[in-house]
């Protein structure tokens, strides 16, 4: 049955999120967007800084970084190198695709409910507050995930085309393999979760919507870490930073059906 | 059979107490009005007996489930019209009938949402978008949701509220219809007419409950009942031997018409009628006075003060 119910949201979801303009182009347009400013960084980096960005400070560190994880690497001119440390980028600005996805489609699908009152007709039905959740998660995060894993398959398509194909064998590592199919669904249902808590707190949309804010930072966050060599993810790490993701998933999950007690979902909109 | 028993239920948000210690109880096939005005905390009682929210203190009973127990059981036994219809404006109507229908277990969910589209006359409307809708519609909509399952008990939260007459009146006929079916509807409305026509006991409540009876045990409970006797020729023969009646209480004059309180007033009125008519009384009609239904509410609400 809970299935059944889960599924019953899920679909509607969907139905929901593909009828409104605004989430078709959410979406498709932006990740496609998304992916298209990485490629021009990409070229712009590769073409216009090439040798002379190599000895920009900040990227030494980086660099080290690199040759350590990949030893093939020092094997490549200081152009080559360059372009690898910013190819090695794209999983994490990946992120940002079902980040916004799950934030938007989340706090959307739970304020739109609360302002129309559908919620409370909702809540006197036999629905239990984790299988609405749930439902709901699923409906943002799967399209959220399927986008995001076609558009890696088009920045690598539209990397090799642009003939650094023979570069993508250093870049497409354990550890993104892990980035994308382990730490990006985790951190696509911990901002739902994120979406959640603050939708059923916030009243509309656009105060909800904030909280990208405080998604949307931590990875840039984690970027900027990164390129300027003050870590870098081994696979390791990245294992263990997935891990500790899924575990915060699990520990945010518990808080989220705790606000969205149908007490206060019901309160809060006056 | 006792099919709701609210005990003591009370709600507080923060420093307000919404409702107070109220307790009741609805006999199945019983339509139970809930009458009270704005803020009274008509709505925060409906919430609590459908189990949407949770009473600070208190509990309720709906057929064989607590409302601080196995929720699920008690929301598949109960139908909820909230007080604003609350669709999904950019879908059919049918679609938004069919994904409310697929909460419940076992139902046919095709076959349901057909039968109560077309009971709610809608059948036809059934592919617009519910955002085409008019109030009345949708209102017709709602009800059509809260029925889908068949459940034992509806509540309903201000019905014809906001509603033009019309379509407030359909809404009305369809509650009774109800009615006649032998469901249990517990009513919310601040609109006496409609309590009166379509309830046979009303609660009064304001935060607490301040009676619950049938409208004319009410009437009786307020207000002493009065016997009106029209007459042709008014005047002091008939008053004087009025007046010598043991069991007339009170007697006022008021044009044409005299009116009467007696002890006991279905005993005593055959005696009235002849001692005015040994005294020449020339009697046009008798009737009793009703009080308005608005009055006694009125007195509630003042005494409540
Ligand atoms: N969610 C809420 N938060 C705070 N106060 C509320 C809430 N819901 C209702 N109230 C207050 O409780 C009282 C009763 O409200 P309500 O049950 O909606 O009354 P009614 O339905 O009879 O008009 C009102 O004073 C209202 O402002
Ligand atoms: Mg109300």
């Amino acid at each position: 049955m809970s299935r059944k119910r889960i599924i019953n949201v899920l679909l509607k979801e969907w139905q929901f999120l593909f009828t409104d303009i605004n989430s078709v182009l959410l979406v498709t347009l932006v990740p496609l967007l998304i992916v298209g400013q990485l490629i021009l960084y990409v070229w712009l980096g590769a073409t216009f800084a090439g040798e002379s960005a190599l000895n920009i400070n900040i990227f030494q560190n980086a660099l080290a970084n690199l040759q350590s994880a990949t030893p093939t690497v020092a094997a490549l001119s200081g152009s080559e190198q360059f372009q690898v440390l910013l190819l090695s980028q794209f999983n994490l600005f990946m992120l940002l695709i079902p980040l916004m996805i799950a934030v938007s489609v989340a706090t959307f699908s739970i304020v739109d409910e609360k302002l129309s009152g559908s919620l409370e007709a909702l809540l006197a039905t036999p629905v239990k507050t984790w299988e609405l959740l749930l439902g709901k998660a699923l409906a943002g995060a799967i399209p959220a995930l399927m986008v995001t894993w076609i558009c890696a398959g088009v920045f690598l398509l539209a990397v090799a085309i642009m003939g650094w194909g023979y570069l993508l064998g250093m870049v497409v590592t354990p550890v993104w393999f892990i980035s994308l199919f382990l730490f990006t669904p985790a951190v696509t249902v911990l901002s739902f979760l994120l979406g959640v808590i603050g939708s059923s707190r916030a009243r509309d949309a656009k105060g909800a919507q904030n909280l990208v804010v405080f998604v949307v930072l931590p990875v840039l966050a984690l970027i900027t870490i990164q390129v300027t060599g003050i870590i870098w993810f081994t696979t390791l790490s990245a294992l263990l930073l997935a891990l500790g993701i899924v575990l915060a998933d699990v520990i945010v999950l518990r808080i989220a059906v705790r606000l969205f007690q149908r007490e206060s979902i019901i309160v809060q909109w006056r | 059979m006792k099919i709701i028993e609210a005990c003591h239920l009370t709600k507080k948000f923060g420093e307000l107490t919404a409702v107070e210690d109220l307790s009741l109880t609805v006999e199945q096939g019983e339509v139970l009005g809930f009458l009270g005005p704005n803020g009274a905390g008509k709505t925060t009682t409906i919430r609590m007996l459908s189990g949407i929210i949770s009473p600070t203190s208190g509990y309720a009973w709906i057929g064989d489930y607590r409302t601080d127990g196995e929720i699920e059981h008690l929301h598949e036994s109960i139908g909820l019209l909230t007080e604003t219809p609350g669709f999904y404006e950019k879908l059919s109507a049918r679609r938004n009938l069919e994904f409310f229908a697929g909460f419940y277990p076992n139902i046919e969910i095709k076959a349901r949402v057909e039968k109560y589209l077309k009971t709610m006359g809608l059948w036809e409307r059934r592919q617009s978008r519910v955002g085409t809708f008019s109030k009345g519609m949708k209102q017709r909509l709602a009800l059509a949701r809260a029925l889908l399952h068949e459940p034992k008990v509806l509540f309903l939260d201000e019905p014809t509220a906001g509603l033009d007459p019309e379509a407030a009146r359909e809404v009305r006929e369809l509650v009774k219809k109800l009615s006649s079916e032998g469901r249990t509807i517990f009513l919310s409305t601040h609109n006496l007419t409609e309590a009166e026509q379509l309830c046979h006991r009303i609660a009064v409540i304001r935060t607490k409950l301040l009676a619950v009876d049938s409208g004319q045990n009410l009437r009786h409970r307020f207000f002493r009942r009065e016997a009106v006797i029209r007459l042709d020729n008014p005047g002091g023969t008939v008053v004087e031997a009025v007046k010598k009646l043991a069991f007339v209480e009170d007697l006022r004059e008021e044009a044409d018409r005299l009116v009467l309180v007696l002890s006991e007033p279905d005993k005593n009125r055959p005696e009235l009628v002849n001692a005015i008519v040994g005294a020449g009384g020339r009697i046009l009609e008798v009737s009793e006075r009703e009080h308005p239904l608005e009055e006694i509410y009125l007195k509630l609400m003042r005494e409540e003060k």
